[in-house]
């Protein structure tokens, strides 16, 4: 537990040692208040916040390689990964904590967004339910993009591969199943539509805590981190 | 403390190492000597477990360093090759990092890295950031780092690369200071420094032990199979115009007073060899490898050209340095060759007997290796050559 706490407190920390994190939370919070200004602060418009999660969604289809594309790519390629490992953790703790200190960084990332909460609710009277079930569904689809980053990070010792990889396999994962699933024939429509992230998230813009959602999308992270432990492991039976 | 079995490592159809068994006993001091891909780095891994051995099996404090490797890397301490290290930490947080990763208590963890920062000299940048730190602070960084959970194994891969000749001596103490009470594993090409801070030494060519044991035991070894030459520096009195000409006289060398001389060492029982080898001005300070036997022609034009410079003690007298190789079994004749000379009243102001340093064990095994298994041991390069006779 030590080690796991020391390991995602030093990446957590590197993220603000670098520039990066600091310019991937300026770039969050920029565009997400263009969009919030122009959507959701007009007279006349409902006090909600629902087309301005979805437009973070795609803000995170970009976002999230961007955060997880160092986590362990950097550790591969400066070989600080060999006195990490030849010290007493192990490769599931590795990226556990990598992983952790990511999504930590997402809670980060999306807490000066609360602003907007504040200035919906001085002005207006917002539903307060679909707001949080708004947020707990970015922070899932945020925890399945970053879970996959962390694969692709694990994968290659070059970042810009590690982005370009999770980048990719999220296009594949969002847009494929959106945009072909229901014109297929009978199973295979419920099939991939229910494999899509960017389906069940309607539901969460809506207000609606599903749980198959919830269980979903932890699911399928951890199915992710379980390959990136496996990669990083890989090395032992080369 | 250290033990491997049999250990072969493939990196594909590639064998880095072959059949490797070695033993560490608790408090020993190891240097692992190699060229260049020898394997010393895959085997250093295998030690700390980073890689697996692909057949074969390796303990560390009685723990095999795969199957229970979070138990044998709890006492290891490891410095890596190229020091790896995160730049944009600052060196107080990256110890008390290494410290909570290697499970120091709480309670104990400043006492750790105050020690560490103290043994490696690091208290002055203890609050900079490693990305600014000079190479020689780095390693000092990687070594704090490597024992701030006091191992009592310590694994240090070429722990001096890079470092200028005062840090390289710094190393060198801390090793020693380390070895106190800890068994040290050390990798190396710089040959002196594990001559000096080994209590034994393992030497791989090409993935395979080649050699085992303390250094003066191999030099031992060496100094038997390849004599130790003698180099005396005498006055000569070379005025006879034959070797001028340089041509060779019945008497099979010099003319005048060189040849007489070379005709008397060689009656010394156990001399096997007299070379003449130079006839420039000889520096007092006798070189590290004596220069190549130049050819019968070059030594007398040499002798004509430099004629003014040389120390000349009246005449066409002057220095010349005479290259002595012992017969197999004779490894001292200093006193001897002393005597023959003050017999025949020959001035002389230098006579050393050339000790093989670990060097000479080194090159003469690859060496070996490189012209064959069938070659045994290899030739001294020290060893003039014959036709220069």
């Amino acid at each position: 537990m030590t080690r796991l706490l020391a390991l995602t407190s030093r990446e957590f920390s590197s993220f603000f040692r670098t520039p990066l994190g600091w310019v991937v939370i300026a770039t969050f919070f920029c565009l997400s208040s263009v969009f919030f200004v122009q959507t959701s602060l007009r007279p006349g418009e409902v006090a909600t916040m629902r087309n301005f999660f979805s437009t973070w969604w795609g803000l995170l289809l970009f976002l999230a390689p961007a955060i997880s594309m160092r986590l362990i790519s950097e550790e591969l390629r400066t070989n600080t990964i060999e006195p990490l490992l030849t010290a007493p953790v192990g490769e599931s703790t590795v990226i556990a904590s990598k992983y952790f200190a990511a999504v930590l960084f997402l809670v980060a990332m999306l807490l000066p967004t609360g602003v907007y909460v504040v200035v919906l609710d001085t002005l207006s009277r917002p539903d307060f339910g679909p707001i949080l079930a708004g947020y707990l569904g970015l922070l899932l689809l945020g925890m399945l993009y970053l879970a996959v980053g962390t694969l692709a990070s694990a994968l290659t010792s070059s970042q810009t591969l590690a982005f370009l990889g999770t980048l990719f396999t999220l296009l594949l994962l969002d847009l494929v199943p959106h945009r072909f699933g229901p014109g297929l024939r009978e199973p295979f429509d419920s099939l991939v539509t229910a494999v899509a992230p960017s389906i069940r998230m309607q539901d969460f813009a809506r207000g609606l805590i599903d749980t198959s959602n919830v269980a979903f999308f932890l699911a399928a992270s951890l199915w992710f981190l379980a390959l990136a432990v496996l990669v990083l492991q890989s090395r032992r039976w080369r | 403390m250290i033990e491997a079995t049999d250990v072969n490592k493939f990196y594909g159809r590639f064998q880095a190492v072959r059949s490797l068994s070695f033993r560490i006993s608790e408090g020993e001091v190891v240097g692992l000597l190699g060229p260049n891909g020898a394997g010393k780095t895959t085997t250093i891994r295998m030690v700390t477990g980073f890689l697996p051995a692909s057949s074969g099996r390796i303990e560390v404090c009685g723990k095999d360093t795969i199957r229970h490797s979070l138990a044998a890397r709890r006492n290891i301490g490891y410095l890596p090759e190229s020091n790896p290290l995160y730049p944009e930490m600052r060196v107080m947080d990256y110890l008390t990092f290494r410290a909570r990763l290697h499970g120091v208590r709480a309670s104990k963890r400043q006492q750790a890295i105050g020690r560490s920062i103290e043994r490696c000299w690091l208290a002055d940048v203890a609050k900079k950031r490693i990305g600014h730190l000079s190479k020689g602070y780095r390693q000092r960084v990687g070594l704090a780092a490597a024992l701030i959970h006091d191992p009592r194994v310590i694994v240090l891969d070429e722990p001096s690369s890079g470092l200028d000749p005062t840090q390289i001596l710094e190393t060198r103490n801390l090793i020693r200071e380390l070895a106190k009470d800890r068994t040290v594993l050390v990798s190396s090409h710089v040959l002196p420094e594990v001559e000096r801070t080994c209590d034994r030494v393992i030497i791989i060519v090409r993935g395979e032990v080649r050699a085992d044991g303390h250094p003066a035991r191999l030099l031992a070894r060496l100094e038997r199979d390849h004599p130790p030459v003698h180099v005396v520096e005498l006055l000569v009195d070379n005025t006879a115009p034959d070797a001028r000409a340089g041509e060779r006289t019945a008497a099979g060398g010099w003319s005048g007073d060189v040849a007489r001389i070379i005709a008397q060492l060689r009656s010394v029982p156990g001399v096997r060899l007299v070379v003449l080898d130079t006839m420039s001005p000889v520096r007092p300070s006798p070189d590290p490898a004596p220069p190549a036997p130049a050819s019968l022609a070059s030594m007398v034009s040499t002798s004509r050209r430099g004629a003014g410079s040389i120390y000349g003690a009246g005449g066409g007298s002057h220095w010349v340095r005479l290259t002595i190789t012992p017969e197999l079994g004779y490894t001292d004749l200093r006193e001897p060759i002393a005597r023959r000379l003050n017999m025949g009243t020959v001035l002389y102001r230098d006579l050393e007997r050339r000790l093989p340093t670990l060097e000479h064990v080194f090159s003469s095994i690859i060496e070996a290796d490189r012209l064959g298994p069938s070659t045994p041991a290899g030739s001294d390069p020290r060893q003039p050559r014959p036709e220069a006779a």
